[in-house]
């Protein structure tokens, strides 16, 4: 681990905190703006979006959205930048896609799973990667749907259990290695720990394993490129950082994990401007930042000739508690390095700032 | 008995009395002086010199210089005034001595008030100390707050022309794109209008052309649209992906697993293997083999398949002896005791065995379900069918795919039921 000096680690300033009367499930950066949307639920059982604006020292409404079904996730990933419309996922399964602009009917909706839609996640959009956009909807009753928007009804990929198989609720899902118009693969999180990465243009498995606890959050670091790496969360204060450049045949990916909390870690999310800081987020209130250092050699030889990769190491740069209550969610801005919004249960949405990190 | 010391020198001012007292060899300090308001006394062994002033004096102010072989006191009397002499001429033993022990007194009151006195000052001294730490913690604290402030703000005023930046972008953006829209349209118009008259038959009228040049203005914006839908590819055919899950035996994480569990019985199955109750005199004549309970469990199950039930007792019975921990002895046991019909015995035996098979793991399961039902029949031949049938469910429980036991617990509810009804 290398030492950073105290006066020169980034710090993590609470530049705005805005309490809500809604639960806030998801709050996301809209890009190339600064404003900030944050989807959640109701006490009266209705979703609610709502859409502020950072203005000096505090968030201004500027509108407020709402819909019949509790919202518990949303992206930006698949639209582009002159539309910016926003995929949601609700309570009863539904992914729909708004135009904020004129949000009573949806651009795009579907029925697409039986329980709720607990992560989604979109590529293609936004100027960044190469292909069709779409968006991947992860639910409780154990699937994994890619969607394209363009395709009413029925989804463009579809993972499901075997017929038989109990079926095991999908917490997480990401996209990665969008890097040109035909390569895409989706990773997906289970509760009983497993990890799956599914290939999407061969449509199949590519890779499992089974972290033992249930898996929070996934994420690539950067879904526009060769995949390079993999973090993993789970209960039980445990992440996992896979190096995903070189997959051996029997063994997988190599990883490096920590145990950073004592309580859930919810969220990961990589810092846009720079691919080896990420950010956790965790069930005591708390966020840890840290930085993911390569090794000498980022792939060896083992016994049989074939090659296997190498993990690195992590080191905790910062870490600060803001709430009492889990921090569910955590969105970089893309437009302003170290700007942060992270939603928690304590019906609190806070912007932070986290300053430095030009010197790391 | 004191040497009285009788040549003092004495001189006296309006308002002082100075009083020289020799001492012959000996050494003073402080500490023999003793000085009240009207009372003086000087004792250093050998010597002693004791005098009841003519008027009272301020002692606290008067001072006792020691040195060159005598003292040299400096009275400060309390009222201005010529004494006629350095003490009172007439004064009788009980004056002296009240004066005396007034003396005595005023000096410990004295005394007490200055201990007072300097407490009082120790107090306000830390309480001065503690106010200066305090001081300079919020001095510190203050520091690092500002610190933090300094931060926010420059923060904040880079976030806010950041802001101001892509407003302005975005304006210019959006001025851009509709230029640059128009001039796409524009480019567009011409080339359709150029194609559109190559391919026009001359003598065509100027209204179909302006029809034409109207679909070819709509037509623009349909054309820029085909354009960038190129650019994407046509949306992925459809597939599944069939997944399989990595099974567990417990649907949460493994916070609610056995391991602790099953660590604590293979580790008891561990402790018990390893228990030899040597009782040495009647072990004496046995033969080694004899004396491993799994050999002697081993011939008691041989015996029991030959249909020698007592036998086999007998040798679970010295097996026990040897190692009274080992569930699966009673277990046999009490298999052997319901053939022979020694249903209370075999009801004791399947007790102790469950008692044995704790904590309930899955490797114990099949043991366990084997004493339940040893139990529940016994009890059903003792016609205790209510006990038995409790047995037979507990078996279930852990067993619930097998399908002789669930006929057994079937027949005794009839039992039960019929019983009920006839009486």
């Amino acid at each position: 681990m290398s030492a950073v000096l105290g006066s020169e680690r980034p710090q993590v300033v609470s530049h705005v905190q805005q309490a809500l009367s809604y639960t806030v499930f998801d709050c996301k950066w809209v890009p190339r703006s600064a404003r900030l949307m944050c989807l959640g639920s109701a006490a009266r059982g209705t979703g609610v979006i709502q859409l502020y604006e950072l203005r000096g020292a505090r968030l201004e409404v500027l509108r407020e959205i709402e819909k019949p079904k509790p919202i518990k996730c949303g992206t930006f990933g698949a639209t582009s930048l002159q539309q910016r419309y926003l995929a949601t996922g609700d309570f009863d399964g539904n992914l729909n896609i708004w135009n904020l602009e004129a949000p009573e009917i949806p651009v795009y909706s579907v029925k697409g799973h039986k329980e709720i839609i607990n992560s989604i996640d979109g590529v293609g959009g936004l100027g960044i990667g190469e292909g069709a956009p779409e968006i991947v909807t992860g639910s409780r009753d154990g699937t994994v749907k890619v969607w394209d928007p363009r395709q009413n009804d029925t989804p463009v990929a579809n993972m499901e259990p075997v017929q038989g198989e109990s079926k095991r609720d999908c917490w997480t899902v990401a996209f990665g290695n969008a890097y040109n118009q035909e390569e895409r693969v989706v990773c997906a999180g289970y509760d009983n720990g497993d990890i799956k990465l599914f290939d999407l243009k061969t449509m199949s498995l590519r890779w499992e394993t089974n972290i033992k606890n249930g898996v929070c959050s996934v994420e690539f670091d950067r879904k526009d490129i060769n995949m390079n790496k993999l973090v993993a969360t789970s209960l039980e204060g445990k992440f996992h950082v896979f190096d995903m450049r070189t997959q051996h045949p029997t063994k997988g990916f190599a990883s490096v994990s920590e145990k950073a909390q004592k309580s859930t870690i919810w969220q990961v999310r990589h810092l846009p401007q720079n691919r080896d800081i990420f950010m956790t987020s965790g069930g005591s209130g708390s966020l840890h930042l840290w930085k993911y250092e390569y090794p000498a050699q980022r792939s060896k030889k083992d016994s049989e000739g074939s090659e296997m990769g190498v993990a690195g190491s992590l080191s905790l740069l910062q870490n600060v508690t803001l709430s009492t209550q889990p921090i569910s969610s955590l969105d970089w801005s893309p437009d302003k390095k170290g700007l942060c919004v992270c939603g928690a249960f304590d019906q609190t949405v806070r912007v932070l700032i986290v300053t430095k990190l030009n010197k790391i | 008995m004191p040497l009285w010391l009788r040549e003092h020198s004495w001189r006296q001012t309006l308002t002082a009395v100075y009083l020289s007292l020799p001492l012959r060899g000996a050494r003073a300090t402080a500490a023999n002086i003793f000085c009240s308001e009207q009372y003086l006394k000087v004792s250093v062994p050998p010597f002693l010199f004791e005098a009841v002033l003519y008027a009272p004096i301020d002692d606290t102010n008067s001072t006792a210089k020691i040195g060159n072989g005598n003292i040299l006191f400096t009275l400060y009397k309390k009222e201005p005034a010529m004494w006629d002499s350095l003490t009172l001429a007439n004064a009788d033993k009980e004056k002296l001595q009240h004066l005396r022990e007034n003396a005595v007194l005023k000096a410990q009151e004295k005394a007490k008030e200055e201990t007072k006195a300097k407490k009082i000052t120790k107090q306000e001294h830390k309480k001065y100390a503690l106010e200066a730490t305090m001081k300079l913690e919020e001095a510190e604290r203050k520091r690092i707050e500002d610190l933090k402030e300094k931060e926010r703000e420059k923060v904040t005023k880079e976030l806010e022309l950041w802001k101001n930046q892509q407003k302005d972008g975005d304006k210019y953006n959006g001025i851009q794109t509709k230029e640059e829209l128009h001039q796409e349209i524009e480019s567009l118009k011409e080339r359709k209008s150029e194609k559109m008259n190559k391919t026009q038959i001359p003598n065509e009228g100027s209204s179909k052309t302006r029809l034409k040049s109207t679909r070819g203005h709509g037509s623009c914006s349909i054309f820029s649209q085909d354009l960038k839908e190129e650019q994407l590819p046509a949306p992925r055919a459809a597939a599944t992906i069939k997944v399989n899950f990595t099974p567990r035996v417990f649907p949460t994480a493994l916070r609610e697993s056995r391991v602790a569990e099953e660590e604590e019985w293979l580790h008891k199955q561990a402790e018990a293997r390893r228990i030899i109750n040597s009782d040495l005199s009647e072990l004496e004549d046995l033969k080694e083999e004899e004396k491993n309970p799994d050999w002697l469990k081993d011939k008691g199950n041989k015996m029991f398949a030959m249909g020698d039930y007592l036998g086999a007792v007998n040798a679970y019975n010295l097996a026990v002896r040897l190692n009274n921990k080992l569930p699966m002895l009673y277990l046999n046991r009490a298999a052997c005791h319901l053939k022979l019909r020694n249903l209370h015995k075999a009801i004791e035996d399947s007790s102790k065995a469950l008692e044995l098979l704790t904590p309930p793991v899955p490797d114990n399961e099949n043991a366990r379900v084997k004493a339940h039902v040893r139990r529940g029949t016994a009890f059903c031949q003792l016609e205790l069918y209510t006990e038995g049938l409790q047995d037979y469910e507990a078996a279930l429980k852990i067993d619930p795919k097998n399908k002789i036991i669930e006929k057994d617990a079937e027949k005794i509810r009839q039992l039960i039921q019929g019983a009920m009804q006839s009486s």
